[in-house]
């Protein structure tokens, strides 16, 4: 029976997937461990930027793993879809706070530019999976500043801009068909694209579904992400 | 600021290497008392013996309980305090996970992995908009509705970012001092601005309780189209189209909302029931199999589903014999097993078991083993201490009858009619198993009194209530709820007309004489409440 046999796939990567993830739990609070031993004084910039990578390369394991997962279960409708009422500036506070070491590995500011009281209707974990991924490579490829920032109007508008060279002309062109995106040059960008536009796409209110844009005309003058929720 | 450093954290982590680092992260943010066990069943010891103010569970603890049903545990039986913060770590957000009551959510849910620095504001976050909410939570819980909406309001000014959570405490509010035009006004607006699941099942159950069946139906029909992982809305609407008189719609409705999630037990009783009212054997079976069988860690497991899956077991065995009857038969033993050990000290659920086994071994033609259990069962009778249910009582005179023990079955339906004759769906079905008239006269004369004497005590006019009471319960001396009537009527007399001792010394009486309630008896709240009030009432004398 093919039924068994998802099942027993979707078991088989749930359980690996967990382990995956504790192991990436314990490889990073094992560095923290390292680190916290070591004189901070002592430590030269090499030993900064090589603690950076490894938090910024487990951070994007993980994030893989979780898309990954994720559309596994987009596809066999088993995702979990749970919209709630998020208070976007705790939700951007979460995200920065999650990419902190590696921030400061990259000697970046983060700036969060959102009235505090902004509240927006989203799946906090599905966004945060999204941001994740996104806030990850604007960081990799930003100079000294990214900003998270929120404008609601008819949708509710959650942009990531950064100051680094900006997005291929060719993605920001494929806007609405990231799905072409993904290849071995693009990388986790083209997957994190797709998977933004799907979690997007599942985020529906009276008729209208969610939809991402990019663009290089942002503030910083470099790449502008903004995922649109209705 | 939050003081950390008074804090109490308890961690629940099977793995115990993670366990540690989040210990370390802990005592990081000042807090000295840390616990850590685990497993749930441990979890649930430590929480009787401590009182945490912060909990953090992995979802995933092993074999036995998962964070979830550790989480409905502690509510349930009242084990944490109510601004305890509780975060759920998990490594993957499933749909099992967030399908759970609406009631019984954590405070936050953390995914892996976490550093200390997202802790900290998750912890912050959540323990802050409890210390803010503590006390709109404290003054329900003291039923003192008119006082948390107010509070509420209050909050909702303070804090705007909570105010989505007040509109919904206020809701309940309303709800529960039966202000249903206030309620509805207010779950109305919300749909209008954005639908919320809890908004829809609120606006249901409301018209649930002013009976209109078919304006509910609609409300949790759009429910479960809109927000078809909010499970409740499946629980609500199934129980709508039984009433409505559509059993196999409500059977088709439960079977959607099991397949998402197959763990709660009482879904997949009702799931049986329902099953077994659309003669669907099979789902019945199933139905119940599944709730033995999520019951094996879980300490809302009941006897019932056992007793039902073997009577569903026996019925499968009734029907064709192409099935393997020998495996069946086993299944069954088990299951008897199992009543006799697991419930060993609850003697009506040993009474009922060794009916049932009776009734299966005749089933099986053993008739060796019917004498011998139903042996067994006469000599259990006769000890049994606790009230048996309006439901089980049915079910054993029924078996009793066909095994021909017609006298201890209308012992038992006596018992239950004076016990329940204020259920019309079970006198009816009583009266066709009797063959004393008698008692259904008894029970409907009964019935008009102490219906006469709560129509008074809606009047306020208390004393002739009592008269009443007193009538009805020569009739049925060991009914408890017109004891419970009379010993609230009294107390009522005393607080509100006369100032008469008496009156305290008679109630109290009257609530010592009830000796045979079970703890798990849904009548149990109300005795142990109106004997508190009495005591509360009588210190004040002295």
């Amino acid at each position: 029976m093919s039924a068994t046999k998802d099942d027993i796939f979707n078991l088989i990567l749930a359980s690996t997937v967990h382990d995956m993830k504790n192991s990436l739990s314990m490889l990073g609070e094992s560095l923290n461990v390292i680190l916290a031993s070591v004189d901070q004084d002592k430590l030269n910039s090499d030993t900064k930027a090589n603690y950076g990578v490894v938090q910024y390369e487990s951070s994007r394991v993980n994030n893989s793993l979780m898309q990954l997962l994720a559309l596994y279960k987009l596809e066999n409708e088993q995702l979990p879809f749970n919209p709630n009422y998020v208070n976007v500036n705790d939700f951007f506070e979460e995200q920065r706070l999650r990419q902190l070491h590696l921030l400061e590995a990259k000697n970046i500011e983060c700036e969060i530019d959102v009235d505090e009281s902004i509240e927006a209707v989203f799946d906090e974990c599905l966004l945060s999976t999204v941001l994740e991924n996104i806030i990850g490579n604007a960081i990799r490829y930003s100079k000294s500043k990214i900003v998270l920032s929120c404008v609601q109007g008819d949708t509710t508008n959650i942009l990531v801009l950064d100051d680094g060279p900006g997005y291929p002309g060719n993605m920001i062109e494929m806007a609405g068909s990231y799905m072409q995106g993904i290849n071995q040059s693009t990388g986790s960008t083209g997957l994190g694209l797709f998977f933004a536009q799907k979690i997007a796409d599942i985020h529906s209110h009276k008729g209208k579904n969610g939809s991402v844009h990019l663009s290089n005309d942002g503030a910083l003058s470099g790449g502008t992400f903004e995922i649109r929720i209705p | 600021m939050i003081k950390y450093s008074q804090m109490k954290a308890l961690i629940i982590e099977d793995f115990a290497e993670f366990a540690r680092a989040v210990g370390t992260m802990l005592r990081n943010l000042g807090i000295q008392y840390t616990d850590t066990v685990i497993s749930g069943e441990a979890a649930i010891q430590a929480c009787r013996e401590t009182k945490y103010d912060i909990i953090l569970s992995d979802y995933n603890l092993g074999p036995n309980k998962d964070g979830q049903q550790v989480l409905e545990e502690l509510i349930e039986f009242n084990l944490i305090k109510s601004d305890c913060t509780f975060i759920m770590v998990t490594a993957e957000k499933t749909a099992a996970m967030v399908m759970g009551a609406l009631e019984f959510q954590p405070d936050s849910y953390l995914t892996k992995p976490f550093n200390s620095q997202l802790l900290k504001a998750r912890l912050d976050k959540c323990i802050a908009k409890n210390q803010v909410l503590s006390p709109i939570k404290s003054l329900m819980r003291q039923s003192k509705w008119h006082e948390a909406i107010v509070k509420c309001d209050e909050v909702i000014q303070a804090y705007p970012k909570y105010r989505s959570t007040c509109l919904h405490k206020q809701f309940e509010c309303f709800k529960n001092s039966t202000q249903f035009d206030k309620a509805l006004s207010l779950v109305n607006n919300i749909i209008n601005e954005r639908a919320t699941p809890w908004a829809l099942k609120g606006l249901g159950s409301i018209y649930v309780e002013q009976e209109k069946l078919e304006k509910a139906l609609d409300v949790f029909e759009q429910m479960t189209k809109e927000f078809p992982m909010a499970l409740d809305g499946y629980d609500w609407l199934a129980k709508i189209q039984h009433q409505l008189g559509s059993p196999l719609d409500a059977q088709k409705t439960l079977e959607k909302a099991v397949v998402k999630s197959p763990k709660l037990i009482k879904r997949q009783k009702y799931l049986g029931q329902l099953a077994e009212q659309n003669n669907d054997l099979e789902t019945t079976v199933n139905a119940y199999r599944q709730a033995v069988k999520y019951g094996q860690h879980s300490a809302f497991s009941k006897p019932d589903e056992y007793v039902k899956l073997t009577k569903s077991l026996g019925k499968k065995l009734q029907g064709n014999n192409s099935e393997d009857r020998s495996k069946i038969i086993n299944e069954a033993e088990t299951l008897f097993q199992q009543i006799e050990t697991k419930f060993r000290d609850d003697s009506s659920t040993q009474f009922r078991g060794a009916v049932a086994h009776a009734d299966f071994c005749s089933i099986i033609k053993d008739n060796k083993s019917v004498d011998k259990h139903l042996k067994s069962a006469r000599h259990i009778f006769d000890r049994i201490e606790e009230h048996i249910g309006a439901e089980e009582s049915l079910e054993i005179a029924d078996s009793l009858k066909v095994l021909g023990l017609s006298q201890l079955a209308e012992s038992v339906l006596e018992e239950a009619v004076e016990q329940y004759f204020d259920d019309p769906n079970f006198i009816r079905q009583a009266a066709k198993l009797t063959n004393n008239k008698h008692l259904i006269e008894n029970a409907s004369k009964a019935n008009k009194l102490n219906n006469e004497a709560v129509r008074l005590f809606k009047k306020n006019k208390y004393a002739e209530a009592i008269e009443y009471f007193i009538q009805a319960a020569e009739i049925a001396p060991n009914n408890v709820n017109i004891r419970l009537n009379q010993s609230q009527a009294l107390l009522k007399q005393y607080q509100s007309v006369e100032r008469n001792p008496e009156h305290l010394h008679t109630s109290q009486d009257i609530l010592r004489n009830i000796t045979r309630l079970g703890f798990t008896d849904p009548r149990y709240m109300r005795f142990s409440e109106l004997n508190r009030l009495n005591q509360l009432m009588l210190q004040k004398l002295d």
